[in-house]
């Protein structure tokens, strides 16, 4: 069996964003660009699964839709110990878009699992996944939180309203996956990186395919105000703070 | 003439047997890697004077070192007669070293008496081992062959004083009986041979000839058996003194494999072939042919004496690391190992390693390079430099690290600090101060260069608590009108929580980057708060082309302080008792304990220090990227046993140098209850204070 682990290319978390373009996308200089974080879990959780011979994985493909900046993002998803990575050279427009591709590569290549991160840690979108189920045709299963093999099938773990709930599903499918998929990210080693600058990652131009979505602004939420300390001693202050400066009461 | 054969036969055995064991040694050593160079011969030749000869580092332990100073020279006094028995025995000449008169006499009476002082001082050791239980002694790598060990050792060199007193008493005895010459001064022999006045020449003849030839053969024996044994360190002890690393404790080594290969990642050129061609067989220690020739001279050397164990943090505080079980399980290993390699090849397998079969990850992760164990080695041994090779092994090639220290090495490589936080807020501690901080990359445009750039370190730019003293420095410096600057957002993490955390490559990464930013401002003299920066600047940033003078904070203001420029006012702590905490990476790993108790002295405060204080000081637990992980499982935690201890001197202020230091203590005294009442200081708030800054 095959897996392929969708891959975005976002900024690190710490990253002060700015806007740039009257405020309808993100200015790029300066930032760090690391691996979208459920996916690095997601992709953590496929190699766990190639290391168990019990689960019948052959190989661990990342896939990723963007343009030939963010292949240091992908050489690292190599380097922590995917087998080959796939590019689809063009600007990830929007979710719709980039499913597209997606769709298109799992139909050529033939995958068995579909591992998407449940969102962006950049534009949050939740989308991309179930989108490209419904490009193809196949079954796709949300807030995964597992998927352990029992008996040659993939067991799929979901997390439910106060509990937790498993299924199967015929292959190939998509899973959405959330935290606990994988403990924590894997690290590439010092040999994995050695080895991922000759592993291959393959070009391909994208089919024809709209975005369709437009982003109009972004801004950024409120700064937070600074915390206000109040003797504990003067209760009367807080009061007519909370009534006229805050207007909660 | 028989005599003369029977000698000479046993001496032959004697050497064969040696040779076999030595070649068989040797063979071991063939199959280890590279060190160090040997180097600075004058440097060396002193160091062993001082440390092996002088016998320094084993009077840490006063009493007990004593005795085993007595005995160590008693040995080197007696190897004299015994090399002049040899001689004896193959020429059938009687002590041919006559000759040298009253050095003879000296060295002979010498030998006579040291016989007894070294047989009463072994006695000691035996019945110490017998009869009372000293916790040094035990542990889970301490199974009763290393006690037998112990006990055949010390009942070996018992006979070899016995009969050397023996044979002493009978050559004198005999000597007086027939009215000859006595070569040599017996004060001791002569006292026994007294005890028998009714004693023919004869008897003591045989008295002689019996204890004479008993003690060369128990000498001959006793050659064969150390190398088996842990007395080996009797042959050991000397030469792995003389090959000790010069480095300073906190110093790590440079990989130069990996050097290469993040100098490829951070030019990615043409990939030259030649250099990928030949990667290293293996990052780092997994099992024991992946050692360095001192690695494994220091397990042979070891003498299982438990000093270091008994001062490591970690083992003190009920964590299975033990760096005695570390050293010997790699004497152990080796043993098992060698012979396979030699037998099947270098590439040959038997399923088992060092890591993992023998020391488990546990006991590695536990390690808080505080580098006691180093600095208590009576002769040298370097056990930090095993543990943190092998975790450099689980990273760099198995990417494995408790959970916390994969997200530091995320943090670091990607917002160049080990917390998460932006390199965008590096400069908020410097917000709201009266005066502004200058920063390089301004002054440079402006065509100015400041004589000192300031480190701040991670911990003064994110840190809360830590901000507070970068602040109270700056302050300082300000009042001293030292013209410095700082990086600003362009600082970033040194590495040093990523190399002691096995991550080579992100050390590099980010000290080539460091490195790279000093040049580009052409950085002379660096002042720093962090020790663990100053430790990586000052010894680490060498070995990668990144030569700087730093200085530690306390050192510039101590150094202030002495030349009268600054002048601390008494009165704010005058007479406070305040007790303070040496930081490992300021005091073992690089030296400095006075500079701070001669800065809290011109405070006028009541030092009290804590019973174990300098070079014996306990670490907080921190060092070592423990600052970033659970401890591993232990009946209490490093932190916890150090306030204690701190707290039990009575200050009302526990002194600090470190931010890790800072956190700790500060955790510790909260965690006792006691923060209304003790306050824990960095000496630079201390003196911003005295000053009134």
């Amino acid at each position: 069996m095959k897996i392929l682990v969708c891959i975005s290319n976002v900024p690190d978390t710490t990253t002060k964003i700015k806007f740039s373009e009257g405020d309808s996308s993100i200015d790029t200089t300066g930032v760090q660009w690391v691996i979208n974080p459920w996916d690095e879990l997601s992709l953590t959780r496929a190699l766990e699964l190639k290391d168990d011979p019990s689960s019948g994985i052959k190989s661990v493909t990342v896939a990723h839709v963007g343009p030939v900046s963010s292949e240091p993002t992908i050489r690292k998803a190599l380097a922590i110990g995917a087998d080959d990575a796939i590019r689809v050279n063009a600007g990830a427009a929007d979710a719709y878009f980039v499913a597209a591709q997606l769709a298109e590569l799992v139909k050529k290549e033939q995958f068995d699992i579909i591992m998407c991160g449940i969102e962006s840690s950049d534009h949050n979108g939740s989308e991309v996944g179930a989108m490209i189920a419904e490009f193809l045709n196949i079954p796709s299963v949300s807030a995964v939180s597992g998927i352990t093999p029992e008996n040659g099938i993939p067991v799929i773990t979901r997390e439910i309203d106060g509990g937790r709930e498993k299924v199967t599903v015929p292959a190939p499918f998509v899973i959405i996956v959330q935290k606990g998929i994988a403990k924590e990210p894997r690290i590439a080693s010092m040999r994995g990186i050695m080895t991922a600058r000759t592993k291959p990652i393959k070009v391909v131009e994208p089919v024809a395919g709209e975005s369709l979505t437009q982003i109009i602004s972004l801004e950024k939420p409120a700064p937070r105000s600074a915390c206000k300390f109040i003797d504990a001693d003067n209760p009367a202050q807080l009061i007519e703070l909370l009534k006229n400066e805050a207007k909660v009461i | 003439m028989v005599k003369q054969l029977i000698f000479a036969a046993s001496l032959l055995i004697t050497l064969g047997v040696f040779a076999y064991t030595m070649n068989r040694l040797i063979s071991f050593f063939r199959l280890t890697k590279p060190a160090f160079p040997v180097r600075d011969i004058g440097k060396r030749i002193g160091i062993m004077l001082k440390v092996a000869f002088g016998q320094t580092k084993i009077f840490r332990f006063p009493v007990i070192g004593f005795f085993h100073a007595l005995v160590f020279w008693g040995f080197c006094i007696i190897l004299f007669g015994s090399l002049e028995m040899v001689v004896d025995g193959l020429s059938g000449k009687e002590k041919i070293f006559k000759f040298l008169g009253p050095l003879h006499d000296f060295i002979m009476a010498a030998g006579d008496i040291f016989a007894l002082i070294v047989l009463i001082s072994v006695l000691i050791f035996l019945l110490r081992r017998l009869f009372f239980s000293v916790r040094r002694f035990e542990g889970v790598e301490m199974g009763k062959r290393s006690h037998t060990d112990a006990a055949v050792s010390l009942v070996l060199i018992l006979l070899l004083m016995g009969s050397l007193i023996l044979m002493n008493a009978g050559y004198t005895g005999y000597k007086h009986a027939t009215g000859e010459e006595i070569f040599g001064v017996y004060p001791f022999g002569n006292l026994i041979a007294g005890l028998f006045p009714g004693m023919t020449a004869g008897s003591f003849s045989i008295m002689y000839e019996i204890s004479w030839w008993s003690h060369i053969l128990l000498i001959f024996f006793f050659a064969n058996y150390l190398p088996y044994s842990k007395h080996f360190h009797v042959f050991m002890s000397i030469p792995n003194v003389f090959l000790s690393r010069l480095d300073p404790l906190g110093k790590m080594s440079n990989m130069d494999s990996i050097s290469r290969e993040v100098k490829m990642m951070l030019d990615p050129g043409p990939v030259t072939p030649s250099v990928t061609d030949d990667p290293p067989e293996r990052f780092g220690i997994k099992d024991a042919e992946d050692v360095s020739w001192k690695n494994y001279l220091d397990a042979l050397s070891c003498t299982e004496c438990g000093r270091c164990t008994s001062v490591c943090p970690a083992n003190i505080t009920g964590k299975k690391l033990s760096p005695r079980k570390v050293v010997m399980d790699l004497r152990a290993r080796m043993k098992e190992k060698a012979p396979l390699l030699l037998k099947n090849g270098k590439d040959f397998s038997d399923g088992s390693s060092l890591l993992r079969n023998y020391i488990s990850e546990e006991e590695l992760w536990a390690c808080t390079t505080c580098n006691a164990c180093a600095a208590e080695c009576p002769i040298n041994i370097n056990h930090p430099a095993i543990i943190l090779d092998m975790r450099r092994y689980l990273v760099l090639e198995e990417g494995s690290a408790p959970g916390e220290l994969k997200s530091v090495f995320s943090n670091i490589e990607n917002n160049g600090a080990p917390w998460q936080y932006s390199p965008e807020d590096r400069l908020n501690w410097a917000r709201d101060l009266e005066f502004e901080v200058p920063v390089m990359a301004d002054l440079f445009a402006a065509g100015k260069k400041p004589k000192y750039l300031l480190w701040i370190g991670c911990a003064g730019a994110y840190d809360d608590r830590y901000k507070k003293v970068a602040r109270a420095l700056v302050k300082i410096l300000n009042h001293l009108n030292i013209d410095y600057a700082v990086l600003g957002k362009e600082e970033t993490c040194t590495g040093d929580p990523a190399r002691r955390a096995g991550n080579e490559m992100l050390f590099q990464m980010q000290a080539l980057q460091v490195i790279d930013t000093l040049k580009k401002y052409e950085v002379s003299d660096i002042i720093t708060i962090c020790p663990h920066c100053f430790n990586t600047i000052r010894n680490e940033y060498p070995d990668l082309d990144g030569h700087f003078e730093v200085i530690n904070y306390l050192q510039l203001l101590n150094l202030f302080t002495k030349e009268g420029k600054l002048k601390i006012g008494t009165e704010a702590f005058m007479g406070l008792s305040v007790t303070y905490h040496d930081p490992c990476y300021l005091g073992r790993a690089n030296g400095i304990y006075d500079e701070p108790r001669e800065l809290l002295g011109s405070l006028s405060c009541d030092l009290i220090e804590m019973k174990r204080n300098r070079s014996f000081a306990l670490c907080c637990g921190a060092g070592g990227a423990q600052m970033f992980k659970e401890a591993e499982k232990g009946d209490k935690e490093v932190f916890i046993e150090r306030t204690e201890e701190a707290l039990g001197t009575g200050a009302g202020v526990i002194a600090t140098a470190c931010p890790f230091c800072m956190t700790m203590i500060t955790d510790g005294i909260k965690y006792k209850n006691r923060e209304e009442e003790i306050k824990n200081l960095d000496v630079a708030e201390m003196i911003a204070v005295a000053l009134g800054l």
